[in-house]
């Protein structure tokens, strides 16, 4: 009897096992760390720690362990991966290059970090994920207006920074309290890209160039144009972040204090904790992604979803948004989602209004144009998934006994076709009558 | 010269309405009963060119209605004509009756055509 009870409870917990990464949590759980030495775990202890209590279930591996894998039986064993591993020139196990990129094309989230001395694999990860850095291996980031006053570094290469990217989706709703303390390589982006974003960029004074020697040409990446973390959201929804420094999420600099040069302020704590925690909140689908469900379209005063529209008719057209708040799908609010009835080019495009619960509906008339038609809603804004929904409904014409039974316009024909016959007849009568 | 040229219009339509007044009356029933169609025809194609040919069946219908009994009138003079040598042995009541019944199938045409 009671091993009966104890094979009932376990039998009744088995479904539990199936709730890990799933499309109703969006969240990344089991996430991959790879890193050069165990040294980084312990100098990274704060950020690591940080990811741990928010629910991350974090695997710590050497770059090289010749036992790496991603997947067994064709299934990934992870929903995410933290590349801590600068100098690392080739992995071990079956990870490569292509492995990590397929890795991201399966829908699943990276964070890179390249550092003072970034191998070229490193390097060629970040390239392809749509990020230059620096060719010159020796490179990094110099400020002299804006770097971070301290007593130990005389040569300008930490600087402290405080251009962020505006998007309260990407790093919350808080403002950041204070400059975000860096020291590495930058990168560039490529302009005619439009999935990578600078998350944090350099001020207009930096310039990257070898600290050691002297400059013989002026250097290449200059300004503003130096980004110092971007992030890509690729258009399968995975989301990478790049950073030019591993020393960015390292204790030291979480635990230190900020004061850029020329300011007077001296700030306690520097705003690289905030900083690190809500982009990873971001980069692990924590915040800003989106779902859209229950699509329904059916003519104003019926409920049913008929399979053919007819030119003129009033349809209506209703959709539900929500938005991962990290533990549950709460209603997604905005005023600027829009709807297309498209065919080749939209005959009809309106702004959705809203219920302000996550409804979003709207009514409009059929063009007089008949053919196959999509309702399309495509919704891209910054720092959230990209929804693209489309539900295909052809459109009829009249049918014959859809058009009035007397057209008014067709009277005078109406008219013209029984004079003559009457005219006819009393021809006939006239003609025949006459002497 | 142009004086002349009115003084021949003139000369021309005196001619025509003398010549005209020598036809036997039955024929100029057919004639008016003609030009009541054709001027009926008109109308509709002038009406058609204002407002557009939106139910063009109708106005086909309109259009085929008139000129048809027209064409069918022109058809029946021609036959009783007495002085059209080529149809002299046909009897006139032949060509009136063909006159009727084609004009009932044609009417029965735009019946069904006008929609």
């Amino acid at each position: 009897m009671a091993k009966l009870l104890i094979f009932m409870t376990l039998v009744s917990l088995l479904p539990l096992l199936s709730c890990s990464f799933s499309s109703e949590n969006p969240t990344d759980r089991r996430i991959l760390v790879l890193l050069d030495d165990f040294a980084i775990k312990s100098s990274h202890s704060i950020f690591f720690k940080s990811l741990q209590t928010q629910g991350f279930e974090l695997d710590f591996k050497l770059a090289d362990d010749p036992k790496l894998t991603l997947q067994r039986y064709g299934q990934y064993l992870y929903d995410g991966m933290i590349l801590f591993s600068p100098t690392i020139e080739r992995f071990g196990g079956v990870l490569d290059l292509a492995a990590i990129l397929d890795f991201v094309d399966s829908g699943h989230d990276l964070i890179v970090s390249a550092d003072a001395s970034a191998s070229d694999l490193i390097r060629d990860i970040a390239t392809e994920c749509g990020v230059e850095f620096d060719e010159d291996p020796a490179a990094m980031v110099i400020d002299h207006t804006s770097y971070a006053v301290s007593e130990t570094e005389g040569d300008h290469t930490l600087i402290a920074s405080d251009d962020f990217i505006q998007s309260d989706a990407i790093l919350g709703k808080k403002i950041m309290e204070a400059p975000v303390l860096f020291q590495g390589v930058g990168h560039t982006l490529n302009p005619a890209n439009g999935l990578v974003l600078k998350v944090l960029s350099a001020s207009p004074s930096a310039f990257s160039a070898n600290p050691k020697s002297k400059l013989s040409t002026p250097p290449s990446l200059t300004g503003s144009a130096i980004s110092l973390v971007s992030v890509v959201q690729a258009r399968n929804n995975a989301r990478i972040l790049i950073s030019g420094s591993l020393s960015l999420f390292s204790n030291r600099l979480l635990r230190s204090g900020v004061q850029k040069a020329g300011s007077s302020i001296r700030l306690e704590r520097s705003g690289n904790e905030q900083f690190v925690t809500e982009l990873s909140k971001w980069v692990f689908h924590e915040r800003g992604h989106l779902k859209a469900v229950n699509v329904r379209h059916h003519k104003v005063g019926e409920t049913d979803e008929p399979a053919i529209y007819r030119i003129n008719d009033v349809v209506e057209y209703s959709v539900e948004m929500y938005e991962w708040s990290g533990t549950s799908w709460v209603p997604y609010i905005a005023d600027d989602v829009q709807m297309q009835f498209y065919m080749m080019s939209p005959y009809v495009l309106k702004t959705l209004s809203t219920d302000q619960k996550g409804h979003y509906f709207s009514s409009f008339k059929v063009p007089d144009v008949y053919g196959v038609f999509q309702f399309k809603v495509e919704y891209n804004r910054l720092g959230y998934t990209s929804l693209s929904l489309s539900k295909q409904i052809p459109v009829r014409p009249f049918k014959h006994n859809e058009y009035e039974r007397f057209i008014t316009t067709a009277f005078p024909y109406y008219g013209a076709s029984f004079s003559t016959m009457a005219g006819f007849f009393i021809f006939t009568i006239v003609y025949l009558y006459n002497k | 010269m142009a004086r002349t040229t009115t003084k021949d219009a003139q000369a021309l339509i005196q001619s025509f309405r003398s010549a005209y007044a020598a036809t036997p009356t039955n024929l100029k029933i057919i004639d008016i009963y003609v030009i009541f169609a054709i001027s009926t025809a008109l109308i509709q194609v002038v009406y058609m060119a204002i407002v557009g040919s939106f139910p063009f069946n109708s106005f086909l219908s309109g259009v085929l209605s008139c000129v048809g009994t027209a064409v069918l009138a022109v058809c029946l003079r021609i036959q009783v004509n007495k002085e059209n040598k080529e149809f002299k042995d046909l009897p006139p009541e032949r060509a009136f009756a063909d006159f009727v019944l084609s004009n009932l199938v044609l009417h029965l045409v735009i019946m069904n055509f006008l929609g």
